[in-house]
């Protein structure tokens, strides 16, 4: 049962995946393009424009962005998952679990490789690779239970309230604001930043940047704080789905 | 007595609409059956009367909200066909996204491959996306997907064949052999004479209630005779 749940699920990130390829004249090239167009929209705004004065600035945005874009991708396009399954949800009887893990999926096959064309570029800028690259894998997984946890609560809701879709991807958008991804939180007042060491976004992207600019081992008490806060959030979540699972097929077509 | 699903008394209710305070309404209000091994039941009632929504609670799709459902440790699974059919996607991998999604393990769709490929007479399209198939070609590949899920027992919502005429002959005949194998079946249709051929018994339903339980043509007389008065 849990082998065949498994295999429905890599079957179908696979084919989402290919889909998505046949959708567009470029194909796989926008697994790439996509993001870097979105780098360079920030990099013209905050570098050029408002003249950021941080040294390093490249760098610190390609970092957190990358990082940001992987978990807001997760988000946004899981949390409509539950809600687009609806017509095969009524057809067939699937663990309705599947729908949001497989866009989670598919995102994170496509953050390996921004993440592979990040790290050459910043060889190539003269960060090269160090020891603590070896806390990378607990950083990147850390951010996918949040990732999925986070999609897993919107998705949950999102069937029972659609209007939630006006709203996610300005919720998004503050969050990124809030989490230091195009500027540093270094201006935040020292009241407010005890917030922001519970903010999951804000740590990650923050040791990512230790780890990949300046061979930074991670603040383990900060991570291990986070680690709990994503758990949490993930089981919260898969606890909805499971809850409401009986319901998703009696809504309103 | 070999019962293999009993429905007592069991009521289902869909949301009418997405607010808060929104009705519910009653799909099923008190439906009761015995299905035993190999029967095959033959579902009758009016357009609106629950018989779709029955045989997808048989199905497990859809959960009772009251009444109570007892199974036999057996797969129930509606004759879906299509399911989950992304355009883009070639024949092949619809076929095996189609086969996981119905429940069937990788391994066991993947062996079925050139069964379904022979039945369908898809040839060198089967490697093809099906944006680029017709309507009864994608039809083809449907139920040859469909008919690999061997259930222990068979519900079938009022389709007995598919596709083109050829291909609903073939298609017709070999449902008929499944259902003639003694596989347990649930057939839902509006046509007396596919219930006469395909059921050895039949339940009638009215408004989400179960009227009637019996043979056949005891049932379908009941539910003639009973007609005009409901339509008055």
């Amino acid at each position: 049962m849990r082998l065949h749940l498994l295999e429905l699920i890599l079957f179908s990130t696979y084919a989402e995946l290919r889909a998505e390829r046949a959708r567009s004249y470029l194909g796989l090239a926008w697994w790439i393009i996509e993001p870097a167009m979105n780098m360079a929209v920030y990099y013209l705004v905050f570098a050029i424009v408002l003249r950021t004065s941080q040294p390093d600035y490249i760098p610190f945005l390609l970092v957190g962005l990358t990082l940001w874009q992987w978990f807001k991708s997760c988000v946004s396009h899981g949390s409509y998952a539950i809600w687009q399954g609806l017509p095969l949800i009524r057809q067939v009887k699937v663990p309705v679990q599947v729908f949001p893990s497989v866009q989670i999926l598919a995102d994170t096959v496509k953050f390996l490789f921004i993440l592979a064309l990040l790290l050459v570029i910043l060889w190539g800028y003269g960060y090269p690779p160090n020891s603590a690259y070896l806390a990378l894998p607990v950083v990147l997984l850390v951010e996918l239970v949040f990732a999925a946890g986070a999609a897993y609560v919107v998705a949950a809701v999102m069937p029972f309230v659609p209007d939630l879709r006006f709203v996610i991807e300005q919720v998004l958008t503050v969050m990124m604001f809030l989490s230091g991804i195009v500027f540093s939180l270094d201006a935040v007042p020292e009241a407010a930043r005890a917030w922001f060491v519970l903010n999951p976004i804000a740590v990650l992207v923050d040791a990512g940047r230790g780890i990949l600019m300046h061979g930074r081992w991670p603040d383990w008490l900060a991570l291990g704080r986070i680690t709990l806060i994503s758990l949490a959030l993930y089981a919260f979540g898969a606890l909805l789905i499971r809850r409401w699972t009986t319901r998703y097929v009696k809504l309103p077509t | 007595m070999n019962a293999l699903v009993t429905l007592e008394n069991v009521g289902v209710a869909f949301n009418a609409q997405l607010r808060a305070a929104a009705a519910r309404f009653w799909a099923l209000e008190d439906v009761s059956l015995t299905l035993e091994r190999g029967a095959r039941l033959g579902i009758v009632g009016r357009n609106g009367a629950g018989k779709s929504t029955l045989l997808r609670t048989l199905a497990g799709i859809i959960e009772p909200d009251r009444g109570r459902i007892m199974r036999a440790p057996v797969s129930c699974q509606l004759l879906s066909l299509a399911v989950g059919f992304i355009p883009h996607l070639s024949g092949r991998d619809n076929a095996i996204l189609s086969g996981l999604l119905l429940g069937l393990r990788r391994r066991a769709i993947e062996s079925r491959l050139p069964a379904i490929l022979e039945f369908s007479e898809l040839g060198d399209f089967f490697e093809q996306p099906i944006s680029t198939y017709s309507t009864g070609m994608t039809a083809r590949l449907g139920f040859s997907v469909a008919m690999q899920v061997e259930p222990e027992v068979l519900l079938i919502d009022e389709v007995l064949s598919v596709g083109d005429t050829e291909f609903q002959a073939k298609s017709g005949a070999a449902l008929r052999e499944r259902i003639q194998s003694g596989t347990t079946v649930v057939f839902v249709s509006h046509s007396d004479a596919a219930v006469r051929q395909v059921c050895n018994r039949a339940l009638w339903i009215e408004h989400g209630r179960s009227v009637m339980q019996g043979g056949v043509e005891e049932v379908l007389s009941a539910y003639h005779a009973a007609a005009p008065a409901a339509a008055a």
